[in-house]
């Protein structure tokens, strides 16, 4: 868990270009700037690219915030 | 693009990871790069860690030239689009030198805001700055009809149909597929007519990708009134109607590279009406800025090529001719079929040269004699085998074909030589071989910028014409006098007004001509058309031939007429003619439209670029005398009714055309 919260936190520094930036569990994207409707299919399309998986359905559009993703992608991950 | 790092690269990337967390920059950007020599392409990752470290340090440069490294290092697209907001947040990048800036208008059928993002990052990679803007979601027709509308005020350039196969209105089956398609092509060329009208853009139209989902199956093909059927008509139909005045995305082609399952994934589609998956986006990006780039003249123009190893397998100084490989058997028919891969692009305009390290005697021999061989070597324009560094003999190369080293793609099997070239030379394009030579072929095919935006007899016809220049700078050491020179070439020109034959190669040498450019004004086809419609308007173009070749239409003039004064609106000539008094031939022509027209005096302008140093002395040679000077952009005149006509003394004028609608041969070619 620890290490795919430091991979997931590396996508948000590419996805928004900030080597700075800290993720947390209970974020959701009003906590993130310049997380729109173009930047959730930028992030959602890094994910499943670096992760090797594939969303399904709605999981593409919904996750309540970083917490339920990161279960997720644990649950999917192998 | 998967890369194995050798282990001194992973270990300069790990400790470069660790500076740059305890917040130690430089010395990260230090690790970084020790890291970056050790592979080429140098990975995207590593380009982007580069990218901020130098953004954070505030060397906005090397941050621009890392993110657009990106491009080089595959087609990732979540690593282009952060390099593409990278260099869009880098506050003064405009202070870079484009070669060429451009605007460019999205009018899409589908979500396109990614592909906007992208664009820049690929146009950057080759000197163009896009400015990009793109019609709202749904609104492309309306926008391209409505001449106020806003994508007609952002004034573009070029204006890209990015639509896709559900736009299309055929049914699934028609009784009347022949109405179907005509009526399809019709809403396609009504939409490129209302931009004709509308502004000077160039349409750029998406053709239509098959879907990977066929209900109809290997049936669909024998029906011409299936939509499958229609669409392969429509696709044909729409490169037939586009011929010069528009360019075609072959998006039925790339959606084949990349597999259709790939170009568009469903959920993406449903999600966000995604026609094209993102992950699509950077080839296409790719494919897009390459056409726009033949359009504004920055294709590549020379292919440059090693021998050993490269167009045959061994190393003919010490295989000899009998035993190096070339056709006979599997590993030799992959040299035979670069061989024809290349003769294609000769075919299409693009000059060959070798530069080799070699025996030039040993070099030569196997295009002289062997049995295989396709190239042979009156199809090299230049041909350079010697040992001296590749680096100097391509500066040669250029200098003897009069191109820019921005005109020339290098190709080595030798990672060492590649390289040495990259630093050395960093205009120059470099393509490495792969190490099996089966994927030569492919390999060449990749590089995409060989691209053209027209397709003329100059074209193909050009390393003939180059082979010429080549020879004569030879013949120039064995004459005396420059006099005696031009006499040697026995030179004839043909002068004609702009026509519709000569239009598309008119249209092309204003897009791309640089040096022996008196003003550079880069007229697009609409502006032309309006200047040959223009009764105060005297245009002409040159076509020369001499001893060697047939050098095609190499020059031209736009001048306009006001009362009793001629003003040159364009003035150019291609380069590979300069310095055989064309200049004198062109401006005898004018004269003789003068004397016609009764003008009395000759307006002259000089506009300054990075290129065109060579012609700023033109005008005073021929007797023209200064009149305004402003902010390095000069006004000539030249007082015909005092001076009299210019003289032409070295070549032969075959056919004046028609001067003032008359057919005059008036003027005589020498004294």
């Amino acid at each position: 868990m620890e290490d795919l919260h430091g991979q997931l936190e590396q996508v948000f520094r590419d996805v928004f270009n900030n080597d700075a930036f800290t993720l947390k569990d209970e974020m959701t994207s009003r906590d993130v700037p310049g997380w729109d409707s173009i930047a959730h299919m930028n992030l959602m399309f890094t994910i499943e690219s670096r992760f090797g998986i594939q969303f399904v359905g709605n999981e593409l559009a919904d996750f309540k915030d970083i917490g339920e993703l990161k279960r997720y992608l644990a649950r999917t991950v192998e | 693009m998967k890369q194995s790092l050798s282990n001194e690269a992973s270990e300069a990337i790990e400790r470069g990871d660790r500076l740059k967390t305890a917040g130690e920059l430089d010395e990260a950007i230090c690790a970084y790069l020790v890291a970056a020599a050790h592979v080429y392409p140098v990975p995207a990752s590593l380009c982007l860690s580069l990218a901020r470290a130098y953004i954070r340090t505030n060397n906005v440069a090397e941050a621009i030239r890392w993110a657009s490294a990106v491009v080089d290092a595959g087609d990732d697209f979540s690593s282009w689009l952060s390099a593409a907001s990278l260099i869009e947040n880098a506050t003064n990048w405009k202070t870079e030198k484009p070669r060429r800036r451009s605007r460019v208008a999205i009018a899409g059928s589908f979500t396109t805001l990614q592909l906007r993002a992208i664009l820049p990052l690929a146009g950057f990679r080759h000197g163009i700055e896009f400015e990009v803007w793109e019609t709202p979601y749904g609104q492309y027709r309306q926008e391209l009809l409505n001449p106020q509308s806003a994508l007609y005020q952002s004034r573009p350039d070029f204006i890209i149909l990015a639509v896709h196969e559900g736009e299309l209105a055929l049914p699934f089956l028609s009784n009347d597929s022949e109405t179907e398609v005509t009526q399809e092509l019709d809403r396609w060329t009504n939409l490129w007519e209302a931009v004709a009208r509308h502004s000077k853009a160039r349409v750029i139209q998406f053709n239509f990708a098959l879907p990977a989902e066929a209900p109809l199956g290997h049936l669909a093909l024998r029906l011409p009134g299936s939509r499958y059927a229609m669409t392969q008509a429509v696709n044909t139909a729409l490169g037939m109607a586009a011929q010069t005045r528009v360019d075609i995305i072959d998006c039925e082609r790339l959606s084949a590279l990349v597999g259709k399952e790939r170009w568009c994934d469903p959920r993406y589609w449903h999600l966000s009406k995604q026609a094209v998956a993102l992950s699509a986006l950077p080839l296409l990006a790719r494919h897009i800025t390459a056409v726009i780039a033949a359009n504004l003249g920055l294709s590549r123009k020379v292919l440059v090529l090693d021998l050993d190893n490269t167009l045959w397998g061994g190393v003919i100084g010490e295989d000899g001719v009998n035993g190096i490989k070339l056709g006979g058997d599997q590993a030799g028919e992959a040299f035979v079929a670069f061989h024809e891969y290349i003769l294609h692009l000769k075919d299409k305009g693009v000059i060959l040269a070798i530069c080799s390290k070699n025996n030039e005697a040993d070099a030569k021999e196997p295009f002289e004699r062997h049995r295989e061989t396709r190239l042979k070597l009156d199809d090299f324009a230049v041909f350079v085998a010697n040992w001296e560094p590749k680096a100097d003999n391509l500066v040669r190369i250029a200098e003897t074909l009069g191109v820019g080293l921005d005109a020339i793609v290098f190709v080595d099997d030798n990672p060492v030589e590649c390289a040495a070239i990259r630093r050395a030379l960093p205009q120059v394009d470099v393509i490495a071989l792969p190490s099996d030579p089966a994927y030569y072929t492919r390999t060449l095919s990749q590089y995409l910028m060989f691209e053209m935006a027209t397709f003329t007899d100059e074209d193909a016809h050009r390393t003939e014409q180059y082979r010429a220049r080549t020879l004569a700078r030879r013949l120039e050491k064995s004459v005396s006098s420059l006099d005696e020179l031009w006499e040697s070439l026995e030179m004839t020109a043909t002068i004609e007004p702009f026509n519709e034959f000569n239009l598309p190669r008119v249209a092309q040498l204003i897009g791309k001509t640089n040096q022996f450019n008196l003003t550079t004004r880069r007229h697009g086809q609409a502006q032309i058309e309006a200047f040959v419609q223009n009764p105060d308007c005297i245009h002409f173009s040159l076509r020369l031939r001499d001893r060697f070749a047939d050098h095609g239409l190499v020059a031209l003039m736009i001048v306009l007429q006001q009362d009793s004064v001629f003003e040159i609106d364009t003035w150019l000539m291609s380069c590979r003619v300069i310095g055989r008094t064309v200049e004198d031939a062109m401006l005898a022509h004018l004269c003789a439209h003068a004397a016609q027209r009764g003008a009395t005096t000759i307006r002259g302008l000089y506009i300054p670029t990075a290129k065109n140093q060579l012609v700023k002395d033109v005008y005073s040679k021929f007797g023209f005398s200064i009149a305004k000077e402003v902010a390095g952009e000069q006004i000539w005149h030249y007082d015909f009714a005092a001076r009299g006509s210019i003289e032409n003394r070295f070549i032969k004028i075959a056919d004046q055309g028609e001067i003032n609608g008359r057919p005059s041969r008036a003027v005589r070619a020498g004294v």
